[in-house]
């Protein structure tokens, strides 16, 4: 966008082949660049022992610890465990979620019931109530999906109830004079309507539900990737905690690009269904 | 000597895949101190760019543009534009944005209030000096954009198709509205619009252009006496005008539609 | 005249069902019918409201529900009651306060300039974006041990993970703001010559501000969300330290009364933002209006 810089775009001219890939894969180059722009001096510095590696250890020792850990098989458990409890967790909330924003959304009254405590919770720091859940339900596996439920629950309906909202007026018109019945309007305009929005939520919803797992190990667990790393902070075995925040890093991107994709298809038909 | 010229303007550009395309071809044009010029043609033949290009917004490939016979610089203070709608800024009042031009030259805000009123009252917006532009019409809106143009005094006036957004009815009575406050401050007014009455109605040449590439194709004299009521517009030599226009514009109009066809197709298949 | 208002308050109101409903011609309801109608919103919630409150307290009165576990509405108010008039309370809302606050404002601070510069210069951001993408998918609970490793079990780590978790849906919807300037709007200022820093302060920030309220509205939720790991994970002071302490020594009353005092304090937290975005968002225009 040669207008947004304030530049004019300049005349023709021939630049060298270097200059040519630079400009044709920039991002990919300056991504590349920034990602070593950190891992490097982060390198050196413990190296030199400018910073002591137990407070961080390095780029080349957790790749180290990566492998060793592989190799052990134990990585894998951790996985399991977390992967199970936030797939419990969020399916649940996805079903329930989206059951209660389609009803308060389509209900008159269920909706001036819904909306205020909906609100509410979810502003609302679940945190601060983690230690009545513990009461409630002691620790183990009930509670961390119960916290992840709760994590991704609001998310979901929330936007559910947006998605019903954005009905447009005039699709409800076309229904109209075609004479059909309520059901019929909720099966074959409200839903399909509804649906990118049901995406945005289930997106997001899916990435709270990954703080949730791990909120719910770091309280309660002796298994999981939360508590892995817990643990190795505890015992300063600092490689193993960066293993275990690489890994959660990379089930967060995994899981937003998935559900991005996903988003994305939606949005272009949704796009072309206003042109 | 002619107050603005351009001489022999190219403009051509890179796209994506790398072909080169040629909006502007050897487009020259003269236009005399207070003269009302429009230029009418299909979409996309590059008038907009053109109006940018005079402006100074962006760098012709080739060729110059002269006012008063020294090449424009970068910094467009003797030339004002006016955009095509919701141009101004919503977080800033009217008077704010009106005094926008004279803000960006450094004129103390007072002073620039000041300055900005008789401008007001000439478009016909005084008392809405603290209103949103939210809380405006179409047509005040653009009454503003105008009063934005004109209160930094400039030389040339350009305007790209300013009242393209408005309903019919708004649309003739700001065209009378434009005469009106133009015959008071004789600017030299470059125009740009798709509709061939109305640039017949406003000016005194004519110009059209072809499909991309632009080029020149005619440039024809209003001869029409001044003032000139929105009843002209139903009178003999008007349509006469508009008809010898209009048989220009036909085929170039028929040209991009077919163009516009194929690209669809060709994407679509 | 009248259906159309009616769909319009349905739709006001928020359902679809309403307004999809096909038009009936309906006897006016009067007097008192008519005047329950007009606020059923806010009446009915209120309604279910107060008949949760009640049946809670009748039920722990009545002993279906075991007040260990659930307690109720005025043993809560009672122990509330008791705890406010303690320092200690006191001094556990100054703590997390100034760990909430200190965090949220240094974090706004940074986010919003690095938003701006991510999203005006394009090479900014490729540069950065790999970073923050990875750290803005890790839970920040995740760094907690490392956080507390290097800067210590005080109120410095809680105001270091505070801090993560307003700055990147700061940084993330400026950058958003910035994005969706209209650049049709940039072009206008500069046609009248405008510089590139007056750009910068008359055109692009008025428009990125909406969007930096929004992000620092998201902020305030992970901020406290944020405050309360922390001390739940180290702490000696401090409300989620409070909250934890009455879970362990099983005082369910002020546990819950703990819980509802920082949930009452995030709301007003939210509020004071959202009267921020009506005020600096009013010059939007409506939606639906052309």
């Amino acid at each position: 966008m040669a207008v947004l810089n304030g530049r004019a775009p300049r005349g023709p001219s021939r630049p060298g082949p270097l200059r040519r890939w630079y400009r044709a894969n920039r991002r990919l180059a300056l991504g590349v660049a920034g990602i070593f722009s950190v891992l490097v001096p982060w390198e050196l510095l413990v190296r030199t022992r400018l910073v002591k590696a137990i407070l961080t250890s390095s780029p080349t020792e957790v790749a180290a610890t990566f492998v060793t850990e592989f190799q052990r098989g134990s990585l894998w458990t951790d996985v399991r465990a977390t992967l199970a409890v936030w797939v419990v967790g969020f399916v649940l909330a996805a079903i329930f979620g989206i059951l209660i924003g389609l009803a308060a959304g389509w209900f008159r009254r269920a909706s001036y019931v819904a909306n205020p405590w909906l609100n509410v919770l979810y502003a609302a720091p679940e945190l601060a109530f983690v230690p009545i859940f513990i009461l409630w339900f002691g620790i183990g596996f009930g509670f961390k999906v119960f916290i992840v439920f709760l994590a991704a629950l609001f998310f979901i309906s929330i936007n559910t109830i947006a998605g019903v909202h954005a009905t447009e007026e005039r699709f409800l018109a076309v229904a109209h004079t075609f004479g059909a019945s309520r059901l019929t309007i909720f099966r074959t305009i409200v839903l399909p309507g509804s649906v990118p929005y049901i995406m945005t939520g289930l997106r997001q919803g899916a990435s709270r539900a990954v703080v949730g797992v791990v909120a719910a190990e770091f309280i309660s667990s002796n298994e999981g990737l939360g508590f892995l790393i817990i643990l190795s902070g505890q015992t300063l075995n600092t490689s193993r905690v960066m293993v275990g925040i690489v890994m959660l890093a990379a089930f967060g991107i995994f899981t937003g690009e998935v559900f991005r994709r996903i988003e994305q298809r939606f949005e272009v038909w949704r796009r072309e269904a206003n042109t | 000597m002619a107050e603005l010229e351009a001489r022999d303007i190219e403009m051509e550009y890179e796209r994506r895949d790398g072909t080169r395309v040629s909006a502007l071809e050897g487009v020259t044009l003269a236009i005399e101190k207070s003269e009302f010029v429009s230029i009418v043609g299909p979409s996309g033949c590059g008038k907009t760019t053109l109006l940018k290009i005079v402006n100074g917004l962006i760098t012709p490939t080739g060729g110059t543009i002269l006012l008063q016979g020294r090449p424009i610089s970068q910094n467009s203070r003797d030339r004002a534009m006016v955009f095509q709608d919701s141009s101004l800024f919503p977080w800033f009042s009217v008077a704010r944005n009106v005094a926008y031009g004279l803000e960006c030259q450094g004129v103390p805000a007072k002073e620039a209030r000041r300055r900005v009123q008789p401008y007001l009252e000439m478009v016909g917006l005084a008392g809405f000096e603290q209103h949103y532009p939210y809380e405006l019409s179409g047509g005040m809106q653009q009454r503003a954009n105008l009063a934005r143009a004109l209160v930094v005094d400039p030389q040339v006036l350009l305007m790209d198709e300013p009242f393209a957004s408005l309903d019919a009815q708004t649309r003739e009575m700001m065209q009378a509205e434009l005469l009106d406050i133009w015959s008071q401050s004789k600017k030299t007014v470059l125009f740009i619009t798709h509709q061939i009455n109305e640039a017949i109605y406003l000016s005194d040449r004519v110009v059209v252009m072809s499909a991309r590439p632009g080029r020149i194709l005619a440039d024809l004299r209003i001869d029409i006496p001044r003032p000139r009521t929105l009843a002209v517009k139903r009178g003999d030599a008007f349509r006469a005008q508009e008809d010898r226009v209009w048989q220009l514009i036909e085929q170039q109009a028929r040209l991009t539609m077919k163009a516009t066809q194929l690209r669809t197709e060709g994407a679509a298949g | 005249m009248g259906r159309a208002v009616r769909r319009a308050r349905a739709r006001a109101r928020g359902s679809i069902r309403a307004v999809a409903a096909p038009a009936r011609a309906r006897p006016r309801p009067t007097g008192l019918r008519a005047a329950y109608a007009a606020r059923e919103s806010t009446l009915l919630p209120l309604a279910t409201f107060v008949a949760l409150l009640a049946g809670w307290e009748l039920g722990a009165q009545t002993g279906a529900l075991e007040t260990f576990f659930f307690s109720s509405p005025t043993r809560i108010i009672a122990a509330g009651w008791q705890e406010i008039q303690l320092p200690r309370f006191w001094n556990d809302v100054s703590v997390s306060g100034q760990e909430f606050l200190v965090g949220y404002l240094a974090a706004i601070a940074i986010a919003v300039p690095f938003g701006v510069v991510t999203g005006w210069y394009r090479s900014a951001h490729d540069f950065f974006d790999p970073w923050l993408s990875a750290f803005n998918a890790t839970p920040r609970l995740a760094l907690l041990p490392l956080v507390v490793l290097w800067v210590g079990l005080g109120m410095e780590s809680k105001i270091v993970i505070v801090f993560l978790g307003v700055f990147f849906p700061v940084v993330i919807n400026t950058f958003h703001g910035v994005r969706t300037v209209d650049a049709n709007l940039v072009e206008v200022a500069r046609s009248f010559g405008a510089s590139g820093r007056r750009r910068l302060l008359t055109v692009v920030l008025p428009s990125v501000v909406p969007f930096a309220l929004v992000g620092m509205r998201i902020g305030v939720g992970r901020a406290v969300g944020g405050v309360l790991v922390g001390e739940f994970y180290t702490s000696n002071a401090g409300l989620g330290n409070l909250v934890f302490r009455a879970g362990q020594t099983l005082q369910t009353d002020r546990l819950l009364f703990g819980a509802l005092f920082i949930t009452g304090l995030a709301l007003l937290g939210f509020r004071a933002i959202g009267s921020l975005e009506r005020r600096f968002g009013a010059w939007r225009p409506r939606v639906g209006s052309a």
